[in-house]
Order: structure tokens, then C-alpha cells, then sequence
């Protein structure tokens, strides 16, 4: 039985780390996993094309994968290689996801059911949008739910739009099928070209067609370098890591001072006619020569553009966060049978989830050079990761699994709650100057985000014990005692972090800006979390609250942290605006909500505890009063 | 008198205490969004009272906007705690290694509150511009004004004689301090809008002299500003009177800077530039901003470094020294601190933020404490903790 009961559990782990690996590999002819690593210049960072790929979809459609209306399911890059280089095909993709169809006004455009539009479906709609659009609240933290929908989906459109045209212009397929003879033919028009526009601009006698044709192909380029939204054009070596990148556009238009069109413009020509004529050995030969050409224009980049491709592929926070549903289901089927082999069976699982989540965080730290925590986003990553590893040292001491179910149950939500950040787009982007220190990167906000991690779990443990407390029977004595003891210890551990977290922040602002103390909102937050902590120990070491009383106090601690984590950042004040959110609003309400509910459950009357631990407090509460009465029938 | 020392000196106050000081950190957040963070700190943190109103411009504020709850104020609740934690350990602790960790935590904790005090009462904070190549010898306030009377006579240096604008009291009669001269405040707004009279406006002025009459200014008075983004135009009226005969009213406003043309009051045998303006503070040395650098990361906007290399000449000498000034990295000198702080005129001129807060390094010290005493204390309990596992 006993190993029945790991190989269960252990199957299922393996099922879902060989689904992670499984849907990061894609079949085909061309070599897409070269493509996917061609380089691209994004927010002073040089990425692959995967990682553009990827985060335009996450905000067009919210997922990182299209399915179209055949039901065939395209990877980002199959699709991003299909928006560029096939548009008439990728048009008819459903890409744009919008929630609330019926609501636009647009008649015959809502679907039943369908959540997901392509762009052929919202062409006849367009000027009809541009319109909603031109009425809707010019400042986007004032908007309706409505009007943030048009909006989203105009910028998604324009978006579109723009990484459309990245890698070449886009037109009908007479031209996109013959892009090296359009650059050649160019190339030869721009010195007579050149020569009849200064004889116009002097007056003299000139050659109309060919002037046409000069200028014809100028405001073209000219169009394209302000729509074409990717650099794709390194500058020629040597290379100065500094340096601007360029789009296509602008290389082309930048010929005409007289510099070489650069060779990544000519190959992007050959590797698009190559896709287009389903040619994979060619287009294979050119990906491949893109490639070299990287390599030997920037040695120190290419592993790391490499890295991060992987990195995207392999998901690892997506596996973890399936494994932390597997070992919270695993500890709640564990006290109802089997305790012993099932919850060490989670206990492994956990540890294997906590490894997972390591590598994700590692990697984003390697991709980006910085230290963990740089943005809201990873913030949340990493209160999961500290809390998955507060919960597997409980685990360690106590064994029972209360530490492993609460732990895998934070890391699960913290790690949802990144997955809804991501869809802003690019998670890994660069520091503004005054946070652009990784001194302070690494010890300030890196002990102050292991504080909230604390806090929550310490917050998960309390909501167990007035969940078991109340509505379980079994829950006595022992359990109740261990768990206080959990909470106490991760609650030490909490406002430890976090006061050494806010005075580090404090030497931090009085190095950039003079003044250790601003009351800067984000600042309050962490001062609200520390006094929360104070408040629950002088409260327990002065005997003032009992164990219930304790367990509501920590309940409030997640109130005050999610606070201090989400609430400063919407208030639209302060120095710390790094992380500035405007909807996820009405979640931190319904959070904060249900711990006030939880809160109360915590204080209901001990004659309300089903448990053996609560009646048994009732009786002890009622002895005083019965002896009282019998004194007083004597 | 015992039960009351008993009262002071309770844990229960104690987290009483703490309670309150959280709900008082949260509606100080929540009020930054209507009074900006100056106002607000003044409101809640450095005051003994105060009442929170349901803000009228949050959801349902019309219908809610009667809410008021008071609360004591950041100076009540620190010196209460104070009285509380100096109290308890009057009274209960006896020093032991087992409490050393407390004690350290609570030494820290007071050394970080009367550090609070010292900045709130003593730090001052100003901005100095400096244009690439220019000097500068002064840095100015930014919230604070000064009425200033300019000596301009002496050919190598111009004497100042100042008064605060806080001192602007309308009806008041104050004495220009080294001067013949006493001013009368006529009129005095701490806001306002200030334009030329059109002819379909009345030009009436209550100003006698100077550029008031002049060019035909009005003054609207408004209500004043919180927010970090704007500034107070502060203007007055002003009565200057030289021994018993009064010399005519004029109109100063903190606007009316070097772009006018200065105006001037004849005191018979001197000649002073009256003007009011942002409080300046002089320093002994000079600095001059060698080259300011703007540095973006590649294909974007975003900055990645705001430096400046300036060249200090002091009065002395021996105090000359050359420093690059750059994010996270001041210049500390003379008991003040250059920080980078912003830049204008197209990267031309680099704005230093300039903090003369004697007690600056007490944060430290009380950090280092606590940090001490916080890792002896659970450091103890995690000890034992273990030690009872073991068993």
C-alpha cells in the first residue's frame, strides 16, 4: 500500500514536469528554434525574438498560444513568424481577446461563446472603434471597465499592427515575395535618385519617373521607420553595447546618407520569401547565417539570448505552480487517510516544486543581471518562493504537513497573482536610475518581499487553525498548540525581515534622497507591517490575547500586507511607483474582505467550535460561571 | 500615584499604542492622495491631533463626506510610547542576558523616535540649480519664502536682510533688521494668480509704488496648493515705513523674480531692492558644475544614470575638492549633503538637493541596535525551540 501511494503521487509529479517539457517542443521543417533565438534589441536589453513573441501575444490574447478557428494550437513564434511573414494567413487568426464582446455596441460582431477575434472579424469594425475610442476618459486610471476595453483593444490593434511590420514592409504578396528585388532595385534608384532631387530643389531640367520613383520609395521607408516597432538592425561592428539599435525602417531610410544597408535587413528579405515558398532548406541556411552573424558581432550575448528562450519555453513557474496543487491536495487527502506515506510523498513533491521555482527565479536573475526581486511581477514570484521555503523548514520540524499544505497554497496564489501581472507585457525590463542599484536591489527589497512572505504564511497557518478550529472535529489540543507555535515562530521570522528590510529602505532614501523617512505610502506599508508584528508579539508575550486571539491578529497581518504590497502601489502618490497597477483593485477588496470574514470566525464564541480543542475550551469557560451557580442554589 | 506609574508602564497600552499608530500610518497614506506628502506629514505625523474627513472626491464621497474621525496625531503617539517603553523598563525589567536582546531592540527604538523628533525640528532641505560651467553659492527653499530687502551699494558684495514670509502677518509692524526701515503688511496671500489688469478689469491696487503700479497687476488670491507638482505664489502687500513717514505700499510675489526688473525703495541716503522670494541659504564656498551626464539605456527613454562632476571653492582654501555626484552617491560636505536630484534646460543644468540634518547619522546607530538586539532576541528563542525538538 505504502508504495502504491508514492508511485501515485509521484506519477503524477512526473506527468506534469514531462507536460511542461513536451509542449516547448514544436515539429516542423524550419529550424524555429534559430528563429525564435534571432536577436532583438527591447528596453536596452537584447532578447530573442521568442521573448517579443511571447509577451505580445500575453497581451493581446492574455496566453501564450493561438488556436485557431481549425483548432490547430500555434506556438508565439509560429504565430509571430506567420503575423510577419504570411500576414494574409495570420489575419485570420483569432488573437484579440476581448472578455466582454456584447458590451462594444458593435453590431453582428459578438459571438456566443466566443472570447477570441481575429483581425479579419474587427477590420469592418474599425472606424467604429477609432470613434469609441476618441470619447473614451483621455486618463486611463479614471476609466470604465468599457472604456478600459476599447482602449485595450485599439492599443492591441495598433500593437498589432506595428510588430507586423518589424522585419520588412508588409504588403500584398506580389511584394512580399520579391522583398530582395524591391531592396536591390532601391539600392541602385537612391544615387541618380539623389542627383535628380537636388536638380528639382536647384530648378534645373530633371527625369520625372525616376524622381518618382526615388520618393515613392523614401515616404514609404519613411512610413515603415515609424511603424516597424521592433530593432532588429544591429549596428555594424565593432559594437558598442550602448548603442542604439535600429528597425528596418530607419536602416533603409538611413542608406540614403550614404551608409551600407546592413545585411540583417537583405537576410530578414530572403528569409521571408524562403517561408512564403515553403523553402524550409532555404530559409533554414539563412536563419542559420543570421545566426552566425550575431555570434560574431556580439560572443558575449549569444548564450544568454540562448538561455532565455529556454528559459520561456521550459515555464518552470507554470510547472511549480501545478505541482503546488498537487501537494495541497495530496496533505488534504493525508488527514483524512494514509497520513504518514501521503504527506511525505507531498513533502518530496514540495521540495521538487520549491527546486523548479528556484531555477525560474535564478534564471530570471542571470537573463536580467539584477537581483531578484525588480518589478511587481517578480516581487510575486519571490513571496512565493520565501514562503514555500519557510513552509518546507516547518515541515522539517513538525512533519504533520500543515507547513507543506499552507506553503504549496501561498506559492499557488502568489504565483496566479504573477501570472495575471505578466499580461502587461515585458516582466523583465530595465530600472529607472534611482532604483538602479543592486546593492540595494538585493539586500532592501529582498529582505522587506522575504517579510511579506512570512506574513502570508503565518496569515495561511492562522486561517487553517480557525478553519479546523471551528468547523473540523478532530482538530485538539496538540494540533492547536503546534500550530500556534508555527505562527509565533514564522511571525518572529516576519517582522524580523521586515523591520531590518524598512531601515535598510531608510539608509537607502537617505542615500539617494536625503531623508531616512519620508512617509512615502509604500514606506508606511512596511512601517504598518512591522508594528503588526509588534502588536502580535507584545500582545502574546504580555498575555493579553490567548490563542484565538493571536490567530486573528495574524489573520489582520495579511490584510496589512496586502496593503502595503498592492494597495500603496494604487494610490497614485509617492516616490515608489515602480510597480503603479490600475485595476487588480476590486481583488484586493474581496481579499481584504474575506479576512475580515475569517477574522471574525476567528473571535466567534468558543460554543461555536465544532472541534474537540474548541469545546473543551467552552467547558473550562463555563466551569466558573456553573460553580457560581451552584454557589449561589446553596 | 503606584496605579498610574502601573498604567504607564502596561503592555496593554503598549499595543494599544501600536494600534493606533497603525491606524494613524493608514489614514496619513490614504490623505497623501488629497494633501500631497508635505501637508500630510505635517497633519498626522508631526502633530498631536488630528481628524481624517471622508475625502468628497473618493467613490461615494458625496454621500459619505460627513465621516470624521479623530485620532491622535504622530507627536502624542511617539511620546506616549516613549513614556510607556521608558516606563516599563523602570518598572519590570532587570537587566539580564536573557533580556539584553529587548533591551537593545528598545534602546534602538527610542534612539530612531528622538531622530524622528531631531529631523522634523532641524532638517532643512533646499535646491540648488547649477548650469554647466556656471557657480552657484546659495541653495533655495522650496516651500518656505523670504521678504528680502538688497543692499546692492557695496561694489564686491550685495548685503541681504531678510524675513521670513511667515513672519507676514497682516497689521504687523516689523523692524528690517540692520536697516532704518519697518515694514507693515498690508495684505498677504498664501496663493495666488497674478496678471496685467485688462481694460475690461478694474485695475484697482492697494499698491502705491513700484512695478504693482507700474505695468497694472492684479492679484487673485487662491487657495493654496498641496500638491508635490506646483508651487505656492506667495504675495503680499507690503507698507514700507521709514521712521514715522510711511514710503508707499508695494506688491511682492514670489513670480516676480529676475526676469522683472527689480524694484527698488529710496531710503534717502541707501537704496534697497525689495523682493520676495524663496528662502535662499549662503553658504562659505562656491560650486561649480563641471559636466552633467544623462545617461539612457539603449533604444529607450529610460535613464540609467543622472551624474555631475562639480568643483567646490571654499572661502578657505585648504577646503577645495573636486567630487562626482550621482545617484544613491551624495557629497557630503561641510555638514550638508549634495544629492542628484534633477536636471532642466536640456541636460544644461543639473538641480541638487542640499539636507543640513545634524543628526542624519542617529538612524544608523539606532538600526544597528536594533538589528543586534532583534537577532539576539529570536536568535535565544529559535535556540530553545530547537533544543526542545531535540528532546
Amino acid at each position: 500500500m505504502k508504495k502504491i501511494i508514492y508511485l501515485i503521487v509521484f506519477g503524477i509529479a512526473a506527468l506534469v514536469l514531462l507536460g511542461g517539457l513536451r509542449s516547448s517542443k514544436v515539429d516542423s521543417d524550419f529550424d524555429l528554434e534559430a528563429f525564435a533565438e534571432l536577436p532583438v534589441q527591447v528596453g536596452g536589453r537584447i532578447k530573442p525574438l521568442d521573448s517579443v513573441a511571447r509577451n505580445t501575444l500575453l497581451i493581446l490574447s492574455g496566453r501564450q498560444k493561438v488556436v485557431t478557428d481549425e483548432g490547430v494550437t500555434l506556438s508565439p513564434i509560429e504565430w509571430f513568424l506567420d503575423l510577419t511573414m504570411r500576414p494574409e494567413l495570420a489575419d485570420t487568426y483569432p488573437v484579440f481577446k476581448i472578455e466582454f464582446p456584447d458590451d462594444l455596441g458593435l453590431v453582428g460582431l459578438a459571438e456566443q461563446g466566443q472570447r477570441y477575434y481575429s483581425f479579419n472579424e474587427l477590420l469592418p469594425y474599425s472606424e467604429e472603434l477609432s470613434r469609441l475610442h476618441g470619447e473614451i476618459n483621455p486618463a486611463p486610471e479614471l476609466r470604465s471597465p468599457y472604456e478600459k476595453q476599447i482602449a485595450d483593444i485599439n492599443n492591441g490593434l495598433i500593437r498589432y499592427h506595428r510588430v507586423m511590420h518589424s522585419l520588412h514592409p508588409i504588403g500584398g504578396a506580389e511584394r512580399l515575395d520579391r522583398l530582395v528585388d524591391e531592396y536591390q532595385s532601391y539600392l541602385a534608384t537612391i544615387q541618380a535618385g539623389m542627383v535628380e532631387l537636388r536638380k528639382q530643389q536647384a530648378g534645373q531640367e530633371f527625369d520625372p519617373a525616376l524622381l518618382k520613383r526615388f520618393i515613392t520609395f523614401a515616404d514609404d521607408y519613411l512610413k515603415l521607420s515609424t511603424t516597424a516597432h521592433l530593432r532588429v538592425v544591429p549596428p555594424p561592428p565593432p559594437v558598442d553595447p550602448l548603442e542604439d539599435w535600429k528597425n528596418i525602417g530607419l536602416e533603409l531610410l538611413d542608406v540614403m546618407k550614404g551608409d551600407p544597408l546592413s545585411p540583417y535587413v537583405t537576410s530578414y528579405a530572403s528569409l521571408t520569401m524562403a517561408y512564403r515558398s515553403d523553402d524550409a532548406e532555404q530559409f533554414n541556411s539563412e536563419v542559420n547565417e543570421l545566426r552566425e552573424r550575431f555570434i560574431a558581432d556580439f560572443p558575449g550575448d549569444i548564450s544568454r539570448v540562448h538561455y532565455e528562450r529556454v528559459f520561456n519555453a521550459l515555464q518552470p513557474f507554470y510547472i511549480s505552480m501545478q505541482l503546488y496543487v498537487l501537494i495541497f491536495l495530496a496533505v488534504c487527502i493525508s488527514w483524512l487517510r494514509w497520513p504518514k506515506e501521503l504527506a511525505k510523498a507531498a513533502f518530496w513533491v514540495l521540495v521538487l516544486a520549491f527546486l523548479i521555482h528556484t531555477f525560474g527565479l535564478l534564471s530570471r536573475m542571470y537573463i536580467q543581471g539584477r537581483p531578484p526581486i525588480t518589478n511587481l511581477y517578480s516581487s510575486a514570484v519571490f513571496v512565493g518562493w520565501g514562503a514555500v521555503l519557510l513552509g518546507i523548514l516547518i515541515e522539517k520540524f513538525f512533519k504533520n504537513g500543515i507547513g507543506a499544505a499552507m506553503a504549496s497554497l501561498v506559492g499557488f496564489c502568489t504565483l496566479i497573482i504573477a501570472h495575471h501581472l505578466a499580461m502587461t507585457g515585458d516582466t523583465l525590463e530595465m530600472m529607472r536610475a534611482v532604483l538602479d542599484s543592486n546593492f540595494w536591489l538585493a539586500t532592501h527589497v529582498v529582505i522587506i518581499t522575504f517579510g511579506y512572505s512570512a506574513i502570508f504564511l503565518a496569515g495561511a497557518l492562522a486561517i487553517l487553525f480557525v478553519l479546523l478550529g471551528v468547523f473540523g472535529s478532530r482538530f485538539n489540543k496538540d494540533t492547536a498548540r503546534s500550530l500556534s507555535a508555527m505562527v509565533y515562530g514564522i511571525i518572529c521570522f516576519g517582522t524580523l525581515f521586515s523591520l531590518v528590510g524598512t531601515i535598510l529602505g531608510g539608509i537607502w532614501a537617505d542615500q539617494s534622497w536625503g531623508r531616512f523617512w519620508g512617509w512615502d505610502p509604500k514606506e508606511n506599508g512596511a512601517l504598518m507591517i512591522v508594528i503588526m508584528g509588534a502588536i502580535y508579539l507584545h500582545a502574546r508575550w504580555g498575555g493579553i490575547c490567548k490563542e484565538r486571539g493571536l490567530m486573528a491578529l495574524a489573520i489582520c497581518g495579511n490584510i496589512i500586507t496586502a496593503w502595503s504590497w498592492f494597495g500603496t502601489n494604487m494610490l497614485p502618490v509617492g516616490l515608489h511607483s515602480y510597480g503603479r497597477m490600475d485595476s487588480a483593485y476590486a481583488w484586493l477588496i474581496g481579499f481584504v474582505i474575506l479576512q475580515l470574514v475569517l477574522t471574525a470566525t476567528a473571535l466567534l464564541p468558543w460554543r461555536f467550535w465544532r472541534s474537540e480543542f474548541g469545546q473543551a475550551n467552552y467547558r473550562k469557560e463555563k466551569k466558573p460561571s456553573l460553580i457560581a451557580a451552584e454557589d449561589s442554589e446553596a | 500615584m503606584k496605579s498610574l506609574f502601573q498604567f504607564f508602564s502596561s503592555l496593554k497600552l503598549t499595543v494599544v499604542l501600536l494600534s493606533l499608530s497603525l491606524i494613524l500610518i493608514f489614514f496619513g497614506t490614504l490623505d497623501q492622495v488629497q494633501y500631497g506628502i508635505w501637508h500630510t506629514q505635517e497633519l498626522y505625523f508631526e502633530s498631536f491631533l488630528v481628524v481624517w474627513t471622508f475625502p468628497e472626491h473618493a467613490p461615494l464621497g458625496q454621500h459619505l463626506h460627513w465621516i470624521r474621525i479623530p485620532m491622535p496625531g504622530g507627536y502624542l503617539l511617539g511620546g506616549m510610547l516613549l513614556i510607556n517603553l521608558l516606563a516599563a523598563h523602570f518598572n519590570r525589567f532587570k537587566l539580564s542576558w536573557a533580556k539584553c536582546g529587548i533591551f537593545l531592540i528598545h534602546s534602538g527604538l527610542i534612539l530612531l523616535l528622538i531622530s524622528e523628533l531631531m529631523t522634523d525640528i532641524l532638517a532643512v532641505e533646499s535646491q540648488m540649480p547649477v548650469d554647466e560651467g556656471g557657480t552657484s553659492n546659495y541653495s533655495q527653499g522650496f516651500r518656505e519664502n523670504e521678504l528680502v530687502f538688497i543692499d546692492r551699494s557695496h561694489p564686491e558684495h550685495d548685503s541681504v536682510h531678510a524675513i521670513p514670509a511667515s513672519l507676514l502677518k497682516p497689521g504687523k509692524r516689523i523692524n528690517v533688521p540692520n536697516t532704518p526701515l519697518s515694514i507693515r503688511t498690508v495684505r498677504y496671500h498664501g496663493n495666488a494668480e497674478i496678471g496685467r489688469a485688462t481694460s475690461g478689469s478694474p485695475a484697482e491696487s492697494i499698491a502705491t509704488r513700484g512695478a504693482a503700479v507700474r505695468m497694472g497687476i492684479i492679484v487673485n488670491p487662491k487657495p493654496e496648493t498641496y500638491s508635490e507638482d506646483e508651487i505656492n505664489t506667495v504675495t503680499a502687500f507690503v507698507e514700507v515705513i521709514k521712521g514715522e513717514d510711511s514710503l508707499g505700499t508695494w506688491l511682492v510675489s514670489n513670480v516676480m523674480d529676475e526676469r522683472f526688473p527689480p524694484q527698488m525703495v529710496d531710503a534717502g541716503d541707501r537704496s534697497f531692492e525689495i523682493a520676495l522670494r524663496f528662502t535662499r541659504h549662503y553658504y562659505p564656498f562656491e560650486i561649480e558644475l563641471i559636466d552633467f551626464k544623462h545617461e539612457k539605456y539603449p533604444g529607450t527613454e529610460v535613464p540609467f544614470n543622472f551624474s555631475s562632476e562639480v568643483k567646490v571653492t571654499h572661502q578657505d582654501s585648504t577646503k577645495n575638492q573636486k567630487a562626482l555626484i550621482y545617484m544613491n552617491h551624495p557629497l557630503r560636505y561641510e555638514g550638508l549633503t549634495f544629492f542628484q536630484a534633477s536636471f532642466a534646460n536640456q541636460d544644461k543644468t543639473s538641480i541638487f538637493q542640499v539636507v543640513r540634518n545634524p543628526g542624519w547619522l542617529l538612524p544608523y546607530l539606532s538600526v544597528l541596535l536594533m538589528g543586534l538586539g532583534m537577532c539576539a532576541q529570536f536568535g535565544m528563542h529559535f535556540f530553545k525551540f530547537l533544543g526542545k525538538q531535540r528532546r
